[in-house]
């Protein structure tokens, strides 16, 4: 079920998601990033699962947003794979571990090729009880 | 979307607008829009002038934010952004001000074919350029390098396909450049940029990129049209595409590093997306270095799609590409940051030159460009939607004084991809196109709505500001009759 809604961007694609925690945030946002870029061509799973750890560092939790998102896009491409499921292993406002789960991307349709995503109109916030993203990706 | 600065900008004449200083504290210098009242009301409706604001903050950034006709909403810089850095006065280099298609750019062959000549084969020489050609997401070409040679790819550019076959030594003197920029520096390339490259040598790509099969309708100048071999009814090629995941992965890694230099060098943006570092900076230097290797990618990636280009003309027409005139007019790119010398205030000033969307429009004469251009100036070419035109303009003397040697790029988005893909219905737009003989393929359906003509300006009202406001000068115009899309 889509988790997510569209922001409008003449040129690019801008979603906004919300989340209980910061964890579910993060792994909701990636979910939606690959939901966006492709689908399954079947209904049935075909090729195995593989895999990948993936560690990132930085300053603030934005960038540690944008990061994270940037390395799974870049993995993407690197490895031939869609991600379609993570772990948030560990998770504080500047390091992430997180477990990435992807198959062969010759299993899918690609739809949409994200570049990237942007800080430009970044916003992760906490309203509430809720935590909040809105972010542009570059297609 | 309200409106954005609404009784702000001030009008300098029916083609070029002015964004003061005032508009928001901490521009340095003001903006300068070019565009005529029409074009200036969609421009309002995205965040693209709020952009030329944020741009004017940048670190000894010269005289003015510039922003072409075909100017949207992008992130960091507007698309159609145009900003110079004066470096000896500590001015920055911005990854934004590139964007993550490095050397995204067009290219254009001639052929001396005419309409009646391909009239009946259009269709078969669609379906081969698609099967022929690989594009698409993610998609893979038949060149693939080993990491040395694609060192050698990154250094040389269109003369590494030239040497391996895919060309002609004439088709580098009719690129930007000659096809390689020099200063790229393969040591600043990291292991995940060489592993995206490797595969997409040749690649056409997605989303915007394309092949066209044009014809020309219209000429506007008839010494122009004569100097470049051009007549009514002609066929010619136009190539769309850039530097594929390898551009990508460049942006992405200096952006991350330059996030930090905006701290370290306290340099102060309203947005984070807009992360630079001086241009003599070791991080400035780096990010130029490793950002003309993908440039060098670019233009050896749309030299060979030239390459397979006119295979499959052969093959269709049977007949060497050599007799059917498939001469290259020229290659330029659209996203980009050079080091230029201009005139500012009397004195000669090195400057870093970032076209976000925008391409190069050298006047007659500059030294920049090969013997056979001396004389029109260089020529820039302009592509336009799947369903309305094309142009070949040429550059200005004008516009090496007011634009640093700059013009428009395309025709500009105007709709959002999620409101074309709701508004446009895909079996209606093929019947449209069909109707006025465009043919379409392309990898992905979703592609032909989003890309659809209604979703873009009229490259038709972008050109007229340009070539009115005196930046670049129409000599022709073309309609597609074949389409391949990524």
């Amino acid at each position: 079920m889509k988790n997510y809604e569209f922001l409008e961007h003449t040129a690019d694609i801008g979603i906004r998601l919300k989340a209980k925690g910061l964890n579910e945030l993060f792994k909701n946002a990636a979910m939606a990033m690959f939901e966006i870029a492709a689908e399954r061509k079947f209904e049935i799973r075909n090729s195995k699962f593989e895999k990948i750890i993936i560690k990132q560092k930085a300053e603030n939790l934005e960038e540690l947003f944008i990061n994270w998102l940037n390395e799974l896009l870049s993995l993407s491409s690197a490895k031939e794979l869609i991600f379609t499921d993570f772990k948030i292993n560990k998770l504080s406002e500047t390091a992430l571990e997180a477990t990435a789960i992807g198959e062969n991307i010759a299993d899918y349709k690609v739809n949409t090729e994200i570049k990237a995503a942007t800080y430009h109109e970044l916003k992760i916030e906490k309203i509430d009880s809720e935590w909040q993203v809105q972010v542009i990706f570059d297609v | 979307m309200p409106e954005v600065a609404q009784g702000i900008l001030e009008k300098i004449d029916d083609y070029r607008w002015r964004l003061p200083k005032t508009y928001k504290p901490g521009m340095r210098v003001p903006g300068i829009i070019y565009a005529d009242e029409k074009l200036l009301k969609d421009i309002r409706h995205d965040k693209a002038l709020e952009q030329v604001a944020n741009v004017a903050f940048l670190p000894g950034i010269v005289n003015v934010s510039l922003a072409m006709p075909d100017i949207h909403w992008g992130y960091g810089f507007s698309i159609g952004g145009v900003a110079a850095t004066d470096i000896e006065q500590g001015g920055v280099i911005s990854p934004a001000g590139v964007g993550y298609d490095i050397n995204c750019g067009v290219r254009m062959l001639k052929t001396n074919l005419q309409y009646e000549d391909i009239k009946g084969k259009i269709k078969d020489l669609v379906y081969a350029l698609f099967s022929d050609i690989p594009s698409g997401v993610g998609s893979k070409g038949d060149i693939r390098v080993s990491q040395q040679e694609e060192k050698e790819i990154l250094v040389k550019g269109a003369k590494w396909a030239v040497e391996k076959g895919y060309g002609v030594r004439e088709d580098l003197e009719c690129t930007e450049e000659y096809g390689a920029i020099a200063g790229a520096d393969p040591d600043g390339v990291s292991e995940r940029a060489y592993e995206r490259g490797k595969a997409q040598s040749g690649t056409l790509g997605s989303g915007n990129h394309f092949l066209e099969v044009q014809v020309i309708d219209q000429l506007y100048d008839q010494e122009l049209s004569d100097a470049f071999g051009l007549d009514l009814g002609q066929v010619m090629v136009m190539i769309h595409s850039g530097s594929r995941g390898f551009g990508y992965q460049i942006c992405d890694d200096y952006t991350r590093s330059m996030v930090h230099c905006l701290k370290k060098y306290n340099i102060n943006v309203p947005d984070r997306q807009l992360a630079s570092a001086p241009v003599n900076s070791p991080e400035g230097k780096a990010y130029l270095g490793a950002m003309r290797c993908a440039a060098n990618y670019a233009w050896a990636n749309r030299q060979c799609l030239m390459h397979l280009t006119r295979k499959v003309f052969e093959k269709i027409f049977v007949c060497s590409w050599q007799k059917m005139g498939m001469e290259l007019i020229y290659d330029v790119a659209h996203n980009i940051a050079k080091l230029e010398k201009y005139n500012i205030g009397g004195k000669e000033k090195n400057l870093c030159v970032h076209r976000k969307g925008a391409t190069r429009a050298f006047g007659p004469n500059h030294p920049a460009l090969p013997q056979k251009y001396k004389k029109t100036g260089q020529p820039v070419i302009i592509p336009g939607d799947m369903g309305r035109n094309s142009y070949l303009l040429v550059g200005t003397k004008k516009a090496e004084e007011e634009t640093f040697g700059s013009t428009c790029h395309g025709a500009g988005r105007l709709k959002s991809r999620t409101e074309a893909t709701r508004s446009i219905n895909l079996n209606t737009l093929l019947k449209e196109l069909e109707a006025k003989g465009i043919t379409v393929k392309a990898s992905g359906r979703g592609t032909i709505v989003e890309e659809a003509p209604q979703a873009y300006k009229d490259v038709n009202e972008v050109v007229d500001v340009v070539h009115n406001a005196g930046i670049s000068k129409r000599v022709a115009r073309m309609r597609p009759v074949g389409v391949i899309k990524g």
